[in-house]
């Protein structure tokens, strides 16, 4: 099932996971590597000589537990991203695992993530202990996710938590919610000027700033538009907040 | 899209919803209304959103007074599931010359015969209604506590839900590029997304109802007049009702948002459907509100905009039919009090299209009255 849906079963997984004695004594490299393609970036890259030496450049790895000291050099070798180091010495509770991950931004070490699995389905929270991101990783940093120990198995990727909650302020002056933006977007309100009209939002001190684009990408992803496509609020004098004893002329700047 | 409608509203705004509520609620089946934008995007949206029972013919005070009634029971009516946020807080009209003094004892004795609970202030009763502002300026005041203000969109929104859950079918984005007539009789309304099929329409079009006649040679003889708004940041309740100067040409008020909302009549306005604003408008507001209210000084402007008055030639609505055309109806002329009269529009707008008699004796205000020359010109407009 690996070719359909790109998750490994536990059959292929079976060969691929050392022993729990291997496990207990720190960290390991894992090769979640099944499917034969002319590649061979982890053996060349392993000064330690763990991973054997390939036939056949289709080969799938072949790795000696014994002796990978779970460097990580590998794991930012494989283009694959397929090679996971897990550290089941870390603590009684937790376990390390250290990912390949290529996205921006990266995490921040101390913060706490989402961890997933091999489908991408949450499972816990991780904390992040390292970042590691030099020349010679190539733009294929290396994160380390303290994880439930038994966890470790699972564990395969994170994404960041969620920035936005329902209850997080889009407009700002007028204190208009996420959820309540979607709710009025649910509702039918599904212009920028229709939002504005029956919410306010945009309408503060600060003229839609911040929420004018908010909204604007809120409303794309409702409706499946894009954002060029789609009509602008209309930008009103004065622009920036002004006294009226200013514009009556009783006071000027220098 | 339906393509037949015993009635098509041309308008989004409080009228042609709270006519289409109307007619609904009478139970006329396929009623459709047309807005070229979205609800509120035309007069509606653009208004002060005062409402006042305060005015000089028998009429006016009639229509207000049955509307202003009906915003105060609008919500549980209409069965809102928001607030129209009706606020009462009275509106407090200022005279600053003789002749306005005059007017207004007659105003306030028409007024108080008619069930309005208007009265006549000096200077220093009028002060301690509004602290803030520059007696001197003033001659005397009068003041109607029922008088309020209301959020336009909101209320509009109001009636609009409430056609939904009777039947009407509300096309947004749609504009009406002609009207069908066959033998002097309307036969459907040609719009960009199609043809529909109806013998009635209503133009509740506002500033662009001049328009709408032209389509089917009707002539009303309105003009659409430029009219602009300024509101400022919200701060704490200072001032309950609006303040009101016809000759010093002027009204402010605050909403129940905090907000300062405040505008004012200018002749020279532009009367070609322009819907910019202008320095000057900013520039005059902010001196006429600096000398009347100059505590206000210190407020920040944040937005000004600009809406079209549907100005008719004596300053009061044209209700009714076209005699010209069969099936062509209209509630326009409101010269800048339309969204006021919204409840009562919808209900004599309904009553007529049906035939029967309406509650309020709105036949001195068809579109006739300018052929026979019976203007009922209304004193009382900002």
């Amino acid at each position: 099932m690996l070719e359909k849906t790109g998750v490994a079963t536990e059959q292929d997984l079976a060969k691929a996971i050392p022993t729990k004695e291997r496990l207990a004594k720190g960290p390991v490299a894992i090769i979640e590597c099944f499917q034969r393609i002319p590649c061979n970036p982890c053996y060349t890259s392993c000064k330690r000589g763990a991973i054997k030496e390939f036939e056949d450049i289709n080969d799938t790895p072949e790795i000696n537990f014994e002796i990978c000291n779970g460097c990580g050099v590998c794991v930012s070798n494989c283009p694959g991203l397929a090679i996971v180091v897990v550290d089941e010495s870390y603590s009684n509770e937790e376990a390390l695992v250290k990912i390949p991950y290529e996205f921006l931004p990266l995490p921040v070490e101390g913060s706490f993530v989402t961890g997933l699995d091999r489908e991408g389905k949450p499972v816990c929270r991780a904390k992040v202990m390292k970042v590691l991101n030099t020349k010679a990783m190539d733009r294929t940093p290396l994160i380390t996710l303290a994880v439930p120990k038994e966890l470790s198995m699972t564990v395969r990727f994170m994404k960041h938590h969620d920035i936005y909650s329902d209850n997080t302020f889009i407009c700002r002056c007028e204190e208009l919610t996420l959820g309540e933006l979607r709710e009025l977007i649910r509702k039918g309100y599904n212009t920028i000027d229709e939002i504005r009209r029956i919410s306010r939002a945009g309408m503060g001190p600060c003229q839609g700033r911040t929420c004018r684009q908010l909204i604007m990408q809120e409303l794309a992803a409702a409706t499946g538009k894009k954002m060029s496509e789609m009509p602008i609020s209309t930008f009103r004098p004065p622009v920036k907040p002004i006294k009226l004893g200013t514009i009556a002329g009783g006071e000027r700047g220098e | 899209m339906n393509n037949t409608a015993s009635v098509v509203i041309i308008g989004g705004g409080i009228s042609g919803c709270s006519i289409a509520y109307n007619l609904a609620l009478k139970g006329v089946k396929d009623v459709i209304v047309i807005e070229k934008e979205y609800l509120t995007s035309g007069s509606t949206g653009r208004c002060g959103a005062g409402v006042r029972m305060q005015w000089g013919t028998e009429l006016n005070c009639r229509l207000a007074k049955y509307s202003i009634e009906f915003y105060e029971k609008a919500n549980e009516v209409l069965q809102y599931d928001g607030d129209i946020e009706f606020k009462q807080g009275g509106y407090l009209i200022v005279a600053s010359t003789e002749k306005e003094d005059t007017q207004f004892k007659k105003n306030i004795a028409l007024q108080n015969s008619l069930g309005i609970p208007s009265v006549y202030l000096s200077p220093k009763e009028a002060k301690e209604i509004i602290p803030h502002m520059d007696e001197t300026k003033i001659i005397s005041a009068t003041f109607c506590p029922k008088d309020g203000h209301l959020n336009p969109f909101l209320a509009t929104q109001a009636y609009a839900d409430a056609a939904v859950r009777l039947g009407v079918k509300f096309m947004k984005y749609t504009t009406v590029t002609g009207i069908k007539v066959e033998n002097g009789k309307v036969t459907g309304v040609q719009t960009n997304k199609g043809f529909i099929s109806t013998p009635v329409v209503v133009n509740a079009a506002g500033g662009q109802s001049k328009l709408i006649g032209g389509m089917v040679d009707v002539d009303i003889p309105v003009y659409a007049e430029r009219h602009q708004i300024l509101v400022t940041e919200p701060v704490n309740p200072i001032q309950n009702p609006m303040f009101m100067s016809f000759s010093l040409n002027i009204y402010c008020q605050q909403t129940p948002h905090g907000s300062f909302i405040m505008g004012r009549g200018d002749a020279n306005e532009p009367r070609d459907l322009r819907v910019t604003s202008s320095w000057h408008f900013l520039e005059e507001m902010a001196q006429s509100c600096c000398e009347l209210l100059p505590l206000l000084k210190d407020l920040r402007v944040v937005r000004q905009w600009a809406g079209l008055y549907c100005m008719s030639p004596d300053r009061q609505p044209i209700y009714g039919k076209a005699d010209q055309v069969e099936g062509f109806y209209m509630a326009t002329g409101y010269s800048g009090h339309g969204f006021m009269f919204g409840p009562v529009t919808g209900v004599v707008m309904a009553e007529t299209i049906l035939g029967e008699k309406p509650s309020l004796p709105i036949d001195k205000l068809g579109l006739d009255r300018f052929e026979k020359d019976e203007l009922l010109f209304e004193p009382s407009v900002v």
